[in-house]
């Protein structure tokens, strides 16, 4: 028998455009269980107004990202243990920089319709992209992208919380990642939204649940950009 | 703003505004180390009298290295200035502004502190 | 759907490193900085202005700044170029794919070599 411990957890509400306010459920629970589990057991057992995203609880469709304790997690990876002690507490909060729907789900389709602009792909053929550019063949296999499109890295950059028209980490990473710089992509990143925005306080690649490295392709896509214009400086005719 | 989309064509931050960022801030650091040896540790107790100054100014490299350090570090501090506004999302008109005025900033100090140097030169 | 956020407002938590990384802290510390070393740049070529009114007029303004009030100003000035700087160096470098993934080690080797400097250089102005 596993030893329980007793959590409160301290939910966030918020309706329509209501004034927020943070709900508390004490739960005996399992340490090594997940912070999305307890959640779930607050919306079965307590509370079915209770509003969140969720959907495969293996950290593939990147849909549980929310604020625990102040940090920005997937939590159906994050478990108890992790983040609260026996007799302790978890708050939970929606990820910011996004607009609430309720509770703690929030509307990421500006996220879903940049990454489509800069030609992010879900799926690439294994010799293509490997972890940090190694190119290794392997025949006609396919795997998913590092990207699950979670919007951690939005919402823990320091620069998506005053603008939003800042693409952010994940779009600049999508095309970086993407390769080529198409004029599309170019006017996407290349501007005042776009990669010059990014100011150096790697946020992104320490709540990056999926090994995508945000900041670092940041700095890539830069270089690919600065080469970029250079060349067309000088074969302008 | 229309499906999370802003490419309005606006002076922002551009590429050429960044590179120029990082190339000054790299000048700056050389010539503030040089400063700072000359002031604070060749010259017993600082450029402090105004007699060492204008005999510190009478050697023909340093009003260049000054003018010089001049233009960088006010292009560097008020393109920085920039930026912080940019992130702050100011609206097409009130960025037109901002740009004029920036310059008008950046010239006025550029020039003035020239004028400043060439009168201390003309002192010695 | 509620429109996307635009929120200016909340500039002020830039600035609070609260549940955030070292690389906040870069962040911080460089836009504080910034600001404050580009208000001096402004005071500083105002104050030069002295020397244009003649040897009496600087002489008695450096007096004047030699007080213990200046002096601590002073080297806030110098602490925060040194800081500015050398994390300049950390952003240049990591921008053209130099460390990137070391970018918290050089951040802290960058700002102990600040705070080394920033202690001998407040030794040398306080200790006349």
């Amino acid at each position: 028998m596993v030893d329980l411990w007793h959590v409160t957890f301290e939910v966030f509400r918020q309706k329509d455009n209501q004034k927020s306010h943070f709900n508390f459920f004490e739960l005996d629970i399992n340490p090594d269980e997940y912070v999305l589990d307890g959640i779930e057991r607050i919306w079965a057992f307590t509370d079915r107004t209770l509003v969140f995203s969720h959907a495969c609880h293996h950290s593939t469709c990147g849909a549980c990202g929310m604020l625990v304790n102040g940090v920005e997690k997937l939590t159906c990876i994050t478990s108890i243990r992790d983040v609260t002690r026996d007799g302790g507490k978890i708050r939970i909060e929606p990820l910011r920089n996004f607009p609430i729907i309720s509770d703690l789900s929030v509307d990421m389709s500006s996220l879903y319709s940049r990454m489509e602009a800069v030609g992010h792909q879900p799926i690439l053929p294994i010799q293509e992209e490997d972890s940090k550019g190694k190119v290794k063949s392997e025949g006609d296999l396919l795997r998913l992208a590092d990207c699950i499109e979670c919007g951690l890295c939005i919402s823990a950059c320091p620069i998506a919380l005053t603008t939003s028209n800042y693409i952010g980490p994940a779009v600049l990473a999508g095309a970086q990642q993407h390769g080529e710089l198409t004029p599309c992509i170019l006017e996407l990143v290349n501007s005042e939204n776009g990669a010059w925005r990014c100011h150096s306080a790697y946020e992104c690649t320490e709540v990056c649940p999926s090994n995508v490295d945000p900041a670092w392709r940041i700095m890539e896509l830069r270089r690919k950009i600065i080469a970029n214009r250079f060349s067309s400086f000088f074969t302008r005719k | 703003m229309h499906d999370g989309f802003d490419v309005k064509s606006r002076m922002g931050e551009s590429a050429g505004a960044w590179f120029f960022k990082v190339a000054s801030g790299g000048l700056i650091i050389l010539v503030l180390f040089i400063h700072l040896v000359i002031n604070h540790l060749i010259v017993e107790g600082g450029l402090l009298k105004y007699a060492d100054v204008v005999k510190y100014y009478q050697t023909w490299i340093v009003p260049f290295m000054e003018v010089f350090f001049l233009i960088f570090v006010v292009s560097h501090s008020l393109i920085g200035l920039r930026s912080v506004l940019l992130d702050l999302h100011p609206s097409n008109q009130v960025l037109r502004w901002l740009n004029r005025g920036l310059v008008v900033i950046g010239c006025a100090a550029i020039i003035y502190g020239t004028w400043l140097v060439f009168v201390i030169v003309g002192r010695g | 759907m509620s429109e996307y956020p635009q929120q200016p407002g909340k500039l002020i938590k830039w600035f609070d490193p609260r549940h955030r990384s070292l690389g906040s802290w870069a962040f911080i510390l460089n836009r504080v900085t910034g600001l404050g070393l580009t208000l001096y740049l402004f005071l500083h070529l105002i104050m030069l202005g002295q020397l244009a009114k003649g040897p009496d007029a600087y002489d008695g303004f450096i007096a004047l700044v030699k007080n213990p009030v200046f002096l601590v100003g002073e080297l806030l000035v110098i602490a925060a170029a040194l800081i500015h700087g050398l994390n300049g160096i950390r952003v240049g470098l990591t921008s053209f794919g130099i460390g990137n993934s070391k970018q918290k080690q050089l951040f802290i080797i960058l700002m102990s070599l600040a705070a080394v400097a920033i202690i001998y250089f407040a030794f040398r102005m306080f200790a006349h």
